[in-house]
């Protein structure tokens, strides 16, 4: 990082700030704290709806897995366009008419307090500690490249994201989400750019698709039905659709950016909007991480992409055994360098093959390296996927330009984090604070405690993220419980809104059916987790239609009896 | 205690579809987008390049 690179991104960071705390002025009760007073137009609406979405970890693991595994994640997209049209022919409408704050306000409504308590506290369980997740990844994978402490970026992440939730609620939410999705935008046709500039005299953009597509990277369609295989198209398709139904329909922080909109055309335009560019700008992400792998066939690529971990190997390891290691991951590289070349001038079979061979013996060697580290950090997996992409930006963007991409990094974690501490708030205080504790508090007090609820939801993320390295297996077994009840809350509302006689009851039982139908087939089969949501979301549809139907039965008297 | 039902429906949806005229074109225009992207996709994953 040059002098050019730090005052890029201390004017990214402190400009936005201070814009957050600009455009967030004005709130004077919480419908303008959490809906932005509901005036927002559809494309600053839509480019939230995308910049929430769009974690650090989902842009820098995306590129990474792309570099590792090609292109096939693409599949889980292709859902999104279909969920998008049928939610705001769904959901959209019923939310917008009822004049919500939350997904699950409007589940009190169409059934039950308990069952928007239910809802509302498992969102709250869930996104709550996937928020220190959120911001916990980046933060680590900044730190080494940065070369602070993990406690240093932590806090400077979630404490400016923190800074101008606190003060301007959902419109500095939204607005700074605009400007982070355009700096997302620039940062990744940069590096796009840059990794096709960088290719080799006499070796074309033609030539590095043919060779990642030599390896597998540019295969998308997998037609396989397999339920256990992951990202075929069917899986993609189906279980893709379910879980953006789930997402975009039933997570507060999704629900709440297009509830901001000024009217339900605006409100389903945002979504739309995003139905339109999604696949294609995940098409465009996954390509620039293809495109790095190539890049790394001409230029020094390091044994392992973690620097911190590679420096401890160097303390630690066998010093004759790392030697050798690397002198053979040199010579592997170099293998492949001419194999890469060889095969862009001929592309015939034997060249093919040499190339793949020398992929191979590359690929040997670093599993060597990784196997070196778990060795000598027993009880511990190495990854290092989302170190890959930061890495290249470091070693290969100059000018201020890597400065402005790992801007990007932090805009893709700040625009995550700043629409899940305001979602959280949202669901507290309306879901919780005003049904139970004190429904009508006046407007002063309410934005007050509106306010203490995204601080106090802030400081939980930083000390779950300060405390993740500690609780590790814990958060994931809570992640994991999270992906149980994703479906069945898409199923509560699919009986809301598809049956006018579901009843509470049902919808309630069926919640916890479908949970537990979801906690089986993962403990019990092999079923990829994308199908996990579609058996969530039709089992408690059709539980809770059987047991609305038993209830009506039951309930009903039997033929000829009756009153007088 | 269950919270007051609000203002519900009446007018919010007049603004005019923007391009598209009617939500059911625009509903087609992102479903045949879609179908269009995963068929270039497609013929993008078997071009032998």
């Amino acid at each position: 990082m040059t002098t050019a690179d730090w005052t890029v991104l201390t004017i990214y960071l402190l400009g936005i700030v201070a814009f957050g705390l600009w455009v967030g002025r004005g709130n004077r009760r919480i419908d303008d704290f959490f809906l932005a007073g509901r005036q927002m137009r559809w494309w600053a609406v839509g480019l939230s709806v995308m910049a929430t979405q769009i974690s650090a970890i989902t842009f820098v693991g995306t590129t990474g897995q792309a570099y590792g595994d090609g292109m096939r994640f693409l599949v889980v997209y292709f859902g999104l366009p279909f969920a998008m049209v049928i939610l705001c022919v769904t959901l959209v409408p019923f939310f917008y008419r009822a004049r919500v704050f939350t997904a699950y306000e409007y589940l009190e409504r169409r059934f039950d307090a308990r069952t928007r308590t239910l809802t509302s506290l498992l969102f709250l369980l869930s996104r709550g500690l996937s928020v220190g997740v959120t911001l916990y990844a980046p933060s680590l994978v900044l730190s080494v490249i940065l070369g602070w402490s993990e406690q240093a970026t932590i806090l400077l992440m979630g404490g400016s994201t923190v800074a101008y939730v606190i003060y301007g609620g959902n419109r500095s939410v939204i607005w700074t989400d605009v400007v982070q999705m355009g700096i997302i935008w620039l940062g990744i046709f940069l590096c796009l750019g840059v990794a096709v500039a960088q290719l080799p005299r006499g070796f074309g953009f033609r030539d590095a698709l043919a060779l990642a597509d030599a390896t597998g990277r540019l295969t998308v369609m997998d037609p396989s039905p397999s339920l256990t295989q992951p990202y075929t198209l069917w899986g993609g398709l189906v279980g893709g659709l379910f879980l953006m139904l789930s997402y975009f329909g039933c997570d507060q922080s999704q629900v709440q950016r297009y509830l901001s909109g000024s009217s339900l055309t605006q409100s389903r335009l945002s979504l739309l909007f995003n139905a339109f560019l999604k696949v294609p700008m995940q098409f465009v992400i996954l390509l620039t991480g293809v495109l790095v792998f190539v890049f790394y066939h001409f230029h020094e690529t390091p044994l392992l992409w973690n620097s911190v971990e590679l420096a401890r190997l160097e303390r630690e390891a066998p010093a004759g055994e790392l030697r050798e290691l690397k002198e053979r991951f040199r010579l592997a590289h170099e293998a492949r360098r001419e194999a890469a070349h060889a095969f862009a001038g001929s592309r015939d079979q034997a060249d093919t093959e040499r190339y793949l061979a020398a992929q191979r013996g590359l690929e040997a060697a670093r599993a060597e390296a990784v196997s070196l580290v778990e060795r000598t950090r027993p009880g511990k997996t190495y990854n290092d996927t989302n170190y890959i992409f930061p890495w290249y930006i470091v070693s290969t963007l100059r000018g201020g330009l890597a400065g402005l991409v790992i801007a990007v990094i932090f805009a893709a974690a700040m625009s995550s984090l700043s629409g899940e501490f305001n979602s959280l708030a949202t669901a507290t205080m309306v879901d919780f604070y005003k049904r139970y504790v004190r429904p009508d508090g006046g407007d002063a007090h309410e934005l007050f405690v509106s306010r203490v609820l995204t601080a106090g939801w802030g400081l939980f993320a930083c000390v779950i993220a300060l405390e993740a390295g500690r609780l590790g297996s814990a958060i994931e077994v809570v992640n994991r419980f999270g992906s149980y009840f994703y479906g069945s809350i898409l199923g509560v509302f699919g009986l809301a809104v598809l049956t006018p006689r579901a009843s509470s009851l049902g919808a309630f039982l069926g919640l916890f059916t479908g949970m537990l139908a979801v906690a089986l087939v993962s403990r019990l089969t092999a079923i990829h987790f994308l199908w996990y949501n579609v058996v969530g979301a039709l089992t408690v549809f059709a539980a809770g239609l059987l047991v609305t139907a038993a209830m009506s039965r039951w309930a009903r008297p039997a033929p000829g009896g009756g009153g007088p | 205690m269950p919270l007051e039902v609000g203002r519900e429906g009446g007018g919010e949806d007049d603004e005019r579809v923007p391009l598209f005229g009617t939500w059911a074109r625009i509903y087609a225009a992102v479903v045949l987008t879609n179908v269009a992207f995963m068929v270039l996709i497609h013929l993008f994953d078997r071009w032998k390049h």
